[in-house]
């Protein structure tokens, strides 16, 4: 009566997925880091948890992500190379995010 | 009583409990995007409500499952009637709204199963319950689900930040994980629509199969899927919103690469049951992700007696609605008088319960006033910088 397996191929499929999606996106960030576009993306609205990134704190981090850009040590190609390798990274996850609203559309499938 | 007025008031009552699903659950969705700031309050109620109205229309597979699963119906089983499903929607709807008082982000489909299945021990007999379904469906999924969930994000988390880690005082990119966290809740707020409005959907379907009005084994018709959808849809924009704080603060202080490692292990638990059959809670699976990310970061704590509240408020859930439920049931035995007393008493206690809630009433503008308090409070930033006896240690 108690489908255990299906218990297990939930969690499995759900650990692998999100797993991926997760570390290509990080991937991504960490291209786009190294290449030296760091994305400085400020909240939307200063809500209570977020205090860590204060207006201040939000200047702080464009400032040093400008002197991170200008100090970077690699060549411009390898840079270039960086950079589209992040964003293969991003299409690659939503890729996988598309093939998920696939998966819970029966009419597109059947 | 004409059995066509009651059909219509279990109709009216499904679609109530479909607003209060949706007020209930926007917080599994946007309380994380809310809370780092990827989405602004308002936005963020009103993504979440769009893509659970074109969620509802997507897939009516888990109406199905419900429409003929926990109680058992048809030719062979004993007939459920329409007022024992009227008495359940009121012990369902009943306990949304206390739960929602007290910002506890309790399940919806339990409060509904409970409900129903309380009225089924108390109008037709416990033997019409299926309770090896009810284990294997709900209670023992509503164990494992939080669980598995959480280790999944605490994973996800420990990746996301393994991977985005550099050296201290260099800037780090995780800001940008705000982007994803758009599509990523957005993700989340679909597979609801297409797992929650279909709850209801399943409800009135049953009804109109009860009634006779529909074939037996038939799927959801048309109007009733626009109906739900579109309740489901202002219940969502109408927003949770102390249940939306909790979530979003009471539980861990939580950052965007976390945020997007629950939302994503979130998305990945539900649409992967959803395809294999389960119902499972999505605010249990919300809930449990929250907490896996909140230990996935270094330094960050994880509010227990919060944690436990909300468990606690899981075991409620089914008994509670259930003998909510039963009462109801039992008066809507006593005839069309008991059909009338259930819809007065109903009626009183939500408007009661609406007027307490104005007492201390938390919406997207006083949400402001809290953040307001919370710039002032310093928070020790993290990665934090290397002490001159660290850097020695490495020199070493």
């Amino acid at each position: 009566m108690i489908d255990w397996s299906a218990f297990l191929v939930v969690a499995a499929a759900a650990l692998v997925s999100s797993a991926v999606v997760v570390s290509l996106y990080s991937l991504g960030l960490r291209l786009l880091t190294t290449a030296g576009r760091i994305p400085t993306v400020e909240p939307a609205e200063f809500t209570g948890a977020i205090t860590v990134l204060s207006p201040a704190r939000a200047a702080k981090d464009a400032k040093r992500a400008r002197k991170a850009r200008k100090a970077n040590p690699l060549t411009h190609t390898q840079k270039r190379v960086a950079q589209n390798a992040g964003y293969l990274c991003f299409a690659l996850c939503g890729l996988i995010v598309l093939y998920g609203v696939y998966l819970i559309v029966p009419a597109l499938h059947q | 009583m004409d059995f066509t007025l009651i059909v219509a008031l279990v109709i009216a009552l499904a679609l109530i409990f479909d607003f209060t699903n949706g007020f209930h659950d926007t917080a599994n969705a946007m309380a994380t995007p809310i809370a780092t700031g990827a989405m602004k309050p308002k936005v963020a109620v009103g993504v979440a409500a769009v893509l659970n109205l074109v969620g509802a229309f997507l897939s009516t597979e888990v109406a199905k499952t419900v429409s003929g699963g926990i109680i058992k119906e048809g030719d062979g089983g004993i007939q459920i009637s329409p007022e024992m499903i009227f008495a359940g929607l009121i012990g369902a709807i009943v306990w949304n709204l206390i739960t929602w008082l007290r910002g506890l982000p309790s399940s919806s489909s339990h409060a509904l199963f409970g409900g129903l299945i309380g009225a089924t021990i108390i109008g037709v007999g416990a033997q019409a319950v299926a309770f090896d379904v009810v284990l294997a469906k709900v209670i023992l999924p509503a164990l494992i689900a939080p669980i598995t969930v959480g280790i999944v994000a605490y994973l996800a988390t420990r990746l996301a930040y393994a991977i985005t880690r550099r050296d201290a005082g260099k800037p780090d990119g995780r800001g940008g994980f705000r982007y994803a966290q758009i599509f990523s809740s957005s993700l989340v707020a679909l597979s609801h629509g297409t797992n929650d409005a279909q709850k209801t959907m399943g409800v009135i379907t049953l009804t109109l199969i009860a009634g006779g009005y529909q074939a037996v084994g038939s799927g959801p018709q048309f109007w009733v899927v626009a109906c739900c959808a579109l309740a489901i849809a202002i219940g969502t924009y109408t927003g949770g919103w102390r249940i939306i704080l909790t979530m979003g603060r009471g539980l861990t202080e939580i950052k965007p690469a976390q945020g997007f490692a629950a939302e994503t292990s979130t998305a990945a638990t539900i649409l992967a049951s959803s395809h294999l059959g389960f119902a499972l809670s999505t605010t249990q699976v919300a809930s449990g992700s929250v907490i896996g990310s909140g230990l996935g970061r270094r330094g960050s704590t994880v509010r227990w007696g919060m944690a436990g509240q909300i468990a606690l408020g899981w075991l409620l859930t089914l008994p509670a609605s259930a003998i909510m439920g039963a009462f109801a049931a039992g008066l809507a035995l006593l005839g069309p008088i008991g059909i009338l007393l259930d819809v007065v008493i109903g009626t009183v206690v939500v408007y009661v319960l609406f007027q307490w809630s104005k007492r201390d009433s938390v919406s997207h503008d006083n949400l402001h006033d809290i953040d307001d308090a919370g710039h002032v409070v310093k928070i020790k930033k993290t990665p934090r910088k290397p002490s001159r006896k660290d850097r020695a240690k490495v020199a070493l």
